[in-house]
């Protein structure tokens, strides 16, 4: 134990270093830039050699036989160089040495480099780099070729993800990959991950996917430095039972860059972007909030607040101290804030040993004025392969990220600014905060750090050693092993400072005339510190035999076995103190001794896994694998811990037969495949099986005494296992006229069985139980996925098209259903998380319509109407229906297009989603502002048509307090998700400044969106009553360098 | 060479990895405790022990501060205002905010009691006296207690409730039928017996706040107050129900229960043990003062059984359910506090005079000065237009230097524009301060509100009572009335006035009881007890057929423009309330009907 500790410090400090390492280098690489820009021209090549030629040519597009412009053709090791004509024809302007190497290159096409060799006319087909059939894309334990794979995958270059400017790479994968789903909730910097789902949700619980980087489960992907991945591969079906027990809701296997033999290659790339919110609500302006503050005391029979005349003098400004309009969120918020992104990546090596090395740095503010918010993150990777014998090849990777997070200590700013009433000041005119609402909450000061501080800092240090033997004595057999430490550091600190505001009495003004304000001390008494603190590592281990045969050229096998170890383990603690002297020194030190108070804790978790995998094809025409695995978890009990996962999956590439290519040949290659498995899921509170007490509220005796109490925390379930995806997928993959058109479609139908769920529903309250979760539920996933894609090149302009889209539709098969409920109440059948509404079907017009129709109780004139489904003359819990849809879309799906034309190139990601619903409830009335789409043609005595309700007070009417169909809104959108428009520098000019290659370019993220909703954005669930960040759009401008 | 050392080194670490193999699956949760370690060790039933005391539900905080007493004719709720609670249209969908005891949370702690009976026998417990009784003795009793209390809270509120003295496995079958109310009862009883024969009669230390056979005798004795009255004795309010007996007792005499719930309260008074807190003052006394201190002091002669609360928790710095957060949810909101528990006028009227004379807006001397020579006890519990109160915040001093509560308004004449001006006071809500957290009544709460506590940083260690002597004695008193024995009713009435200051009353018969359920509004007012009271005495239209009033005033301007400073005061009407019978009664939630059918709605859902 006492080893292990040791051994993990060392590599800790060894981290520390290359942090350090790490952040000095982006801090010469950001003043530098420039210089080493500059001090590299001046290589001059010799142009005194006598065997010298001129050279020209034509370069056509290898797949279309059509000609290219704008191909850049350099003579190696040289700036000399030129550009094709719209002919696609070049000539390279002096004589070039007969032995000189000419090397062609065009965005999305592989470069060539070819020996001059004496000839004059050199013509060159370029091929698109898109490797097509012989691709190898990686699979789960191992790499396969795009031809053979027989499951559903997709996979994405990491380089089309960076179009995104998002800091958050996870928001960089929405509309990319077919199947996959992510919504971007919140655009707070730091805390705007992209929840994602493969085929939508499966489960009742965690529909997460599993993640793994470079072949080490259960990482994250916000830990990964978007500049660094090479590609993503999504397994979506049964092909994922080689991750066992956590794949249920499927994988996604990110892998980074690794070095490239040859001279060393740097890239720098530089991002300034500008973030705002997507979309502001629209509040009322203090004349007519007002006016509805009155109407709310009408209805209730009380005197008015604000007479007539002071309604004009807030609607005409007249006095802008006693009767301002404030607009919060033009005083809250920035028109843009700042983000940054800068990347060094390194690469290069010999044949024995390669390198890959990057650095990174970035940062995004808050959209707030004087913001307390911001994010910052810096990183580096190096990831080492060398071969040490003919047989050995030896990989060694570390990476490690700092992330910092800063936040003001008081949240829901955005829920404070739709609160904060029109009619009080943000600022007086000496520019001193105004009056908060309740609580100290005015959002000019919440924004900022006039509320002391809250930073969180996060140290993440993953390895990964990897030793690949190849036996020298078996043809085909290899063996390799993974060792792996990846390190979790947590430092959290919370200094909680009183603020200041001012008021005013409305009566006494200074000399200046202005108002005498009043300062008054807000939110603590005196400062408050808490500091946290938590350390996790995980240990992976695997060891892996690969076999690979081709017989008699014809049969081909391919074997793999494994066994894997995962440990994991985690503490935590924190300190509190409060009554500090000073708000000088702020450490826990310099708080008091009273009250001071602190906690701790631990956890661990251990995996045991035994898997493998099976390749068989005839001719790479019949194609057949099967993967198993044997997974062993301590989330459960002992004799439920170890399951079998298997997976088959077939394939046929019909293309490959005589008739297809004797008879429709233009669909060069055609393959269907289907696959069936079973995966588990163990996402689930550990310990189930346990009956277990924890610490509750503490109860105080004798007046002063705490002392803590024990609760049962559930009872125990000793036959918890895990969840069973059944999954089955049946696709095809085609591609026409070459790779021109390239379609791929699937169908799949999921059966999620023994769903770990709590019996709630049926169980009475009585019993007092607090339910484990048991395995109880069905649920029914279904769907499709298309993609599509096109691409051509006419005169030199090249575009590319592709489309996919991906249907799924969850329904309940079987759960824990209360009885006696009626059918269209029941969720069984329905898809999850689908919510109990009753019926909005309009506005009672006025009195006579109240009495016409069964109303709620007190119901008056312009209330919203609660049909009566059952038609029992009464509004009640019966009157309430099933919704059908949930706050996850159904559909989803993107459009990418790509274009080039010389050396300019644009690319676009259109992104919808559709069949989602969010429930957008304000928290309006005499405590809140309304939004001003609530207050425009709302219903009062004037307006006993409108279609709109009254003007209401927080939850005290019932069409606030119960769910109804009224405040969902539709959340169909279609987006300008992202959107790069680029120029690479001509070899000319390269050549003067003596790079390889120079590129800029602007980018976009969420530029447009078309939707019906008017004051929030369609991808976040938040409104007025919860705490939220608006999700953001970014404009940025970037370079990139390339040496 | 280098080869094959490789290739052994590799094999090695395989086979290091399958021989782990499965032992190092079986973890341990670090931070929680198995249920074998609970109940062996004593220490550790204890705290489990603690965690049902933790589940009772208190006032005081409840994230919002609610008071009973705003679910009937004490007081309003300034944010919520519970409009439809008060008009009794609760259904089994919808409780209207009520969030006090609640069924599922209820059934949840009686749970935690019977596991703890399960389970007991399993401790490793010496005989060590701690209060002259061992542990686990003492400890069995409180839990008896416990359950009691629980059952109590249900009983009040639903009538007879499935009985349910085991703990139930995932197997079992969980519907069960209700129980009639006589049962309930005498199970409820029982229960106290059982605590009474176990508890200790003092606790000290650090045990000071659990329960002792006084405060079981105190629970028997609310319990059988509650089933010897008239809402459960021959009630015909319910007469087509097919489940009398549920609601009631439909056997047995009523006057043989008033006996059982007089015997038990002098069973309390006998022990000896308990006086009223100052019980005699002398002339010139600060008996207003020493009123409030009951409510405020940490411990006093009268206290049966209370929740402790730590500063600590509350105020700005955390929100929890274990924190008093009264002082900032009640305070007025001229000192940036919420306004939120005001109370009504129709509880300020009720106050005698200081000569035992009631109030009367219609006598003109009472209208022009309210406030003037009422029951000190009124001084005590209510905050009012002109009282002294705690100074103001840095920004309120400026307007007013000294802490005077205002709620009303002054007219003042400006001789610049030469027009009458109206400037508010700062707790009005027109307030310069916070004004939409003034409240509507022209009241605030001064009853257990700790005026050192600076409600805007801090919470309150002032202790929640849930059984005080005071009431014993009007327990007492009200089962004597109800037996006849009058002259013992008012010796013990004006024991309580005596400590109030307040003169002796001299009714009898039915006079009597209707000065009996006066005093006792007064004296418990807004502690929860009304709310159970005017159910049991079945004069619910008494308490809700009344529109809620507050005050409106204003210093008007004279003729010679100079402003009164004696203030015009007139009622007016608040929210308008209103009642129907089944509110006697809760519904038992539709969810919960549906879940088990055995299960009998009361009438009205």
């Amino acid at each position: 134990m006492e080893k292990k500790s040791s051994l993990i410090f060392s590599i800790w400090k060894k981290y520390k270093i290359f942090l350090y390492l790490n952040m000095t280098i982006i801090l010469v690489l950001s003043l530098t830039t420039d210089l080493v820009a500059a001090g590299s021209i001046g290589e001059n090549p010799s142009k005194d050699d006598p065997q010298q030629v001129t050279v020209k040519g034509t370069v056509t597009d290898a797949s279309t036989g059509q000609t290219m412009t704008g191909v850049n053709i350099q003579v190696k090791g040289t700036t000399i160089g030129n550009i094709s004509d719209v002919n696609g024809e070049y000539s390279i302007p002096s004589a070039v040495d007969q032995n000189a190497i000419l090397v062609f290159s065009f965005i999305g096409y592989i470069s060539q480099e070819i020996p001059v060799a004496g000839k004059t006319v050199i013509n060159v087909a370029l091929a698109s780099e898109t490797k097509g059939l012989e691709e190898v894309v990686v699979i789960g334990y191992g790499t396969a070729k795009k031809a053979t794979i027989t499951g559903s995958i997709s996979t994405i270059q990491g380089d089309k993800l960076n179009v995104s400017p998002s800091i958050n790479f996870s928001n960089s994968l929405a509309g990319r990959i077919k199947g996959l789903v992510a919504v971007t909730r919140s655009g707070e910097p730091g805390n705007d991950a992209a929840i994602l789902r493969i085929r939508g949700s499966n489960t009742l619980g965690d529909n997460s996917p599993l993640i793994v980087v470079d072949g080490i489960a259960n990482r994250s992907l916000e830990s990964i430095n978007s500049a660094d991945i090479e590609n993503i591969t999504v397994l979506k079906d049964a092909s994922a039972a080689i991750y066992g027990a956590q794949a249920a809701n499927g994988v996604i296997l990110i892998t980074t860059k690794r070095g490239l033999a040859g001279k060393p290659e740097i890239t720098i790339t530089l991002n300034q972007g500008l973030s705002m919110p997507t979309v502001i609500p629209k509040m009322a302006d203090a004349a007519t909030y007002a006016q509805m503050v009155n109407e709310v005391q009408s209805y209730r029979s009380r005197p008015a607040t604000y007479s007539q005349a002071e309604i004009q003098k807030f609607r005409d400004g007249s006095d802008p101290w006693k009767y301002p309009n404030t607009d919060w969120f033009k005083e809250v918020y920035k028109t843009s804030s700042i983000q940054n992104n800068a990347n060094f990546l390194l690469t290069g090596g010999s044949d024995r040993l390669k390198y890959f090395f990057s650095a990174g740095y970035k940062y995004q503010d808050g959209n707030y004025k004087k913001s307390a918010t911001n994010y910052s993150q810096a990183n580096f990777r190096s990831n080492i392969d060398a071969k040490i014998t003919d047989n050995i090849k030896l990989s060694i990777d570390f990476s490690g990220q700092q992330e910092n997070r800063n936040y003001p200590t008081r949240g829901g700013i955005m829920n404070a600014c739709m609160k904060a009433y029109p009619t009080s000041v943000a600022y007086w005119p000496n520019g001193l905060p105004g009056p908060d609402v309740e609580r100290g909450n005015n959002p000019v000061v919440m924004a900022t750090s006039a509320t002391g501080y809250d930073k969180d800092k996060r140290y993440i240090m993953e390895s990964n050693v990897k030793l690949d033997f190849t036996i020298p004595w078996v043809k085909g057999l290899s063996v390799n092993g993974n060792a792996s430490i990846d390190k979790n550091i947590q430092n959290h600190k919370l200094w909680q400072t009183p603020w200041f505001l001012y008021s005013w009495d409305g009566q006494t003004y200074d000399e200046n005339n202005e108002p005498l304000l009043t300062k008054g001390e807000k939110g603590y008494s005196e400062p408050a510190l808490t500091q946290s603190m938590s350390d996790g590592h995980r240990t992976t281990l695997n060891a892996l035999i690969n076999y690979e045969h081709s017989f008699t050229d014809k049969h081909n096998i391919k074997l793999l076995a494994g066994i894997e170890r995962i440990e994991e383990e985690s503490m935590n603690f924190w300190a509190f103190r409060r009554y500090f002297v000073s708000t000088e020194a702020q450490e826990l030190f310099a708080g008091g001794d009273l009250e001071k108070d602190n906690n701790g804790s631990s956890s661990a978790s251990a995996r045991l896994n035994y898997f493998g995998r099976v390749n068989y094809n005839y001719l790479q025409k019949y194609l057949a694998e099967f993967v198993w695995r044997y997974d062993g978890s301590y989330i459960f009990p002992a004799n439920k811990r170890f399951g079998f996962f298997p997976g088959v999956s077939l394939g046929w590439r019909i293309s490959e037969e005589e008739f297809w290519k004797e008879n429709i040949a233009f669909i060069n290659n055609f393959k269907i495949r289907g696959s069936w498995g079973q995966t588990g899921n163990d996402r689930i509170e550990e310990y189930q099986y346990l009956s277990s007490y924890g610490f509750g509220d503490p109860y105080f005796f004798n007046n002063t005494l705490e002392i803590k109490s024990l609760k049962e925390l559930r009872i125990s379930n000793p036959n918890v296992t895990w969840e069973v995806a059944n999954q089955t997928n049946i696709g095809f993959d085609a591609q026409l006229f070459g790779d021109k058109i390239t379609l791929s479609a699937d169908y799949f139908y999921n059966l999620r069985t023994n769903i770990l769920w709590w019996r709630n529903a049926s169980v009475p309250a009585t019993t007092g139980l607090i339910l484990p979760r048991e395995n109880i539920g069905e649920v029914v996933n279904k769907g499709f996925e298309f993609e599509v894609g096109y691409k051509n090149s006419i005169n030199g302009f090249t575009y590319s098209v592709s489309a996919n889209c991906a249907y799924q539709k969850n329904r309940i098969k079987f759960w824990d259903e209360t009885p006696g409920v009626p059918e269209y109440q029941k969720s069984t059948g329905r898809p999850m998380n689908a919510g109990l509404y009753y019926q909005a079907i309009g506005i009672f017009k006025d009195q006579a319509a109240v009495d016409a129709y069964p109303h709620w109780a007190n119901a008056r004139p312009g209330d919203i109407i609660f049909k009566d489904v059952n038609n029992d003359n009464k509004i009640d819990g019966l009157d309430m229906v099933r919704n059908d849809k949930t706050d996850l879309p159904t559909f989803t799906g993107g459009i990418d297009i790509n274009l080039a034309y010389k050396n300019f190139y644009a690319t676009l990601l259109l992104q919808g989603a559709a069949g989602a619903v969010a429930r957008h409830i304000t928290s309006s009335g005499l405590y809140g502002n309304f939004l001003q789409d609530d207050a425009e043609g709302r219903w009062n005595e004037d307006n006993p048509d409108a279609t709109k309700p009254r003007a209401w007070n927080s939850s005290d009417e019932y069409w606030m307090a119960n769910q109804n169909t009224y405040f969902l809104r539709n959340t169909d959108y279609l987006r300008l998700k992202n959107v790069e428009i680029g120029y690479n520098m001509p070899a000319t000019i390269n050549n003067k400044l003596g790079v390889q290659g120079l590129r800029i370019y602007f980018s976009g993220l969420n530029i447009f969106t078309l939707t019906k909703l008017k004051d929030f954005d369609p991808e976040t669930n938040v409104s007025g009553g919860s705490d939220g960040y608006f999700p953001i759009k970014v404009y940025n401008l970037g370079v990139s360098l390339t040496f | 060479m280098k080869n094959i050392l490789i290739f052994k080194i590799f094999l090695c670490s395989i086979l290091i990895m399958v021989s782990c193999s499965q032992d190092f699956l079986e973890k341990k949760p670090s931070n929680e405790f198995s249920e074998l370690d609970v109940f062996q060790d004593p220490v550790l039933i204890e705290l489990y022990v603690n965690g049902i005391y933790a589940s009772i539900s208190h006032p005081m905080s409840k994230s919002d501060g609610m008071l009973k007493a705003e679910f009937v004719d004490e007081a309003h709720d300034m944010w919520y205002n519970y409009f439809e609670f008060n008009n009794c249209l609760i259904t089994s969908d919808n409780l209207s905010r009520w969030s006090f005891e609640k069924w599922a949370d209820i059934y949840k702690s009686i749970r935690m009691c019977n596991a703890f009976f399960e389970k007991v026998d399993k401790g490793l417990f010496d005989n060590t006296l701690v209060d002259g009784k061992p542990l686990k003795e003492r400890l069995t009793g409180e839990v008896h207690f416990l359950r009691a209390y629980f059952y109590h809270q249900l009983v009040s509120l639903y009538g007879g409730v499935p009985i349910i003295k085991n703990t139930y496995a995932l197997t079992d079958d969980f519907k069960i039928a209700r129980s009639t109310y006589a049962e309930c009862i005498n199970f409820i009883v029982e229960e106290c017996d059982l605590a009474v024969s176990m508890l200790p009669e003092v606790n000290t230390d650090k045990n000071k706040g659990r329960a002792t056979k006084g405060a079981a005798l105190a629970l028997k004795t609310e319990v059988l107050l509650y089933a010897a009255s008239d809402l459960h004795n021959n009630n015909p309010l319910f007469s087509g129900f097919t489940h009398p007996e549920l609601l009631g007792y439909i056997s047995g005499n009523a006057q043989d229960r008033w006996l059982a719930a007089k015997n038990a309260a002098k069973a309390v008074i006998d022990l000896g043990l308990y006086s009223l807190y100052k019980a005699n003052p002398a002339p010139g006394d600060p008996i207003s003062q020493n009123y409030s201190d009951i409510f405020i002091a940490a411990n006093t002669e009268e206290d049966i059984f209370v929740k402790y609360f730590l500063a600590k928790y509350g105020g700005g710095l955390t929100w929890v359910d274990y924190e008093n957060n009264l002082p900032v949810v009640a305070g007025p909101n001229g000192y940036h506090l919420f306004g939120q528990d005001t109370p009504i006028g129709n509880l300020v009227d009720d106050y005698e005079m200081a000569d035992g004379s009631p109030f009367d807006w219609n006598n003109p001397a009472h209208a022009a000065e309210p406030y003037k020579n009422r029951d000190p006890r009124f001084y005590g519990t209510i905050l009012y237009e002109g009282v002294k109160w705690i100074p103001r915040n840095t920004d309120g001093i400026a307007i007013d230097p000294i802490g005077i509560i205002q709620v009303g308004s002054w007219e003042k004449w400006n001789n610049s524009t030469n027009m009458m001006e109206i400037v508010f006071g700062l707790d009005t809500r027109n307030s310069p301060i916070e004004p939409w957290n003034g409240g509507y009544t022209g009241y605030y709460l001064r009853k257990f509100i700790d005026p050192k506590i600076d409600g805007r940083f801090s919470g309150a260690d002032t202790p929640w009572r849930y059984f005080r002597y005071g009431e014993i004695l009007l327990n007492y008193a009200e089962a004597c009335i109800e037996l006849g024995e009058d002259v013992e009713a008012r010796k013990y009435i004006n024991m309580i006035r005596k400590r109030a200051g307040m003169p002796d009353i001299t009714e009898s018969g039915e006079a009597l009881r209707d000065r009996y359920r006066h005093e006792r509004r007064i004296e418990l007012a807004l502690e929860d007890n009304r709310f159970f009271d005017v159910r049991r005495w079945a004069i619910g239209p008494k308490a809700y057929n009344i529109d809620a009033t507050g005050v409106k005033i204003i210093y008007k301007l004279n003729p010679d423009n100079t402003t009164a400073t004696i203030p015009t005061i007139t009622p007016i009407v608040i929210q308008k309330r209103s009642w129907l019978d089944k509110a006697y009664f809760f519904p038992i939630m539709r969810d919960e009907m549906n879940k088990n059918d055995l299960l009998i709605q009361n009438p009205g859902y």
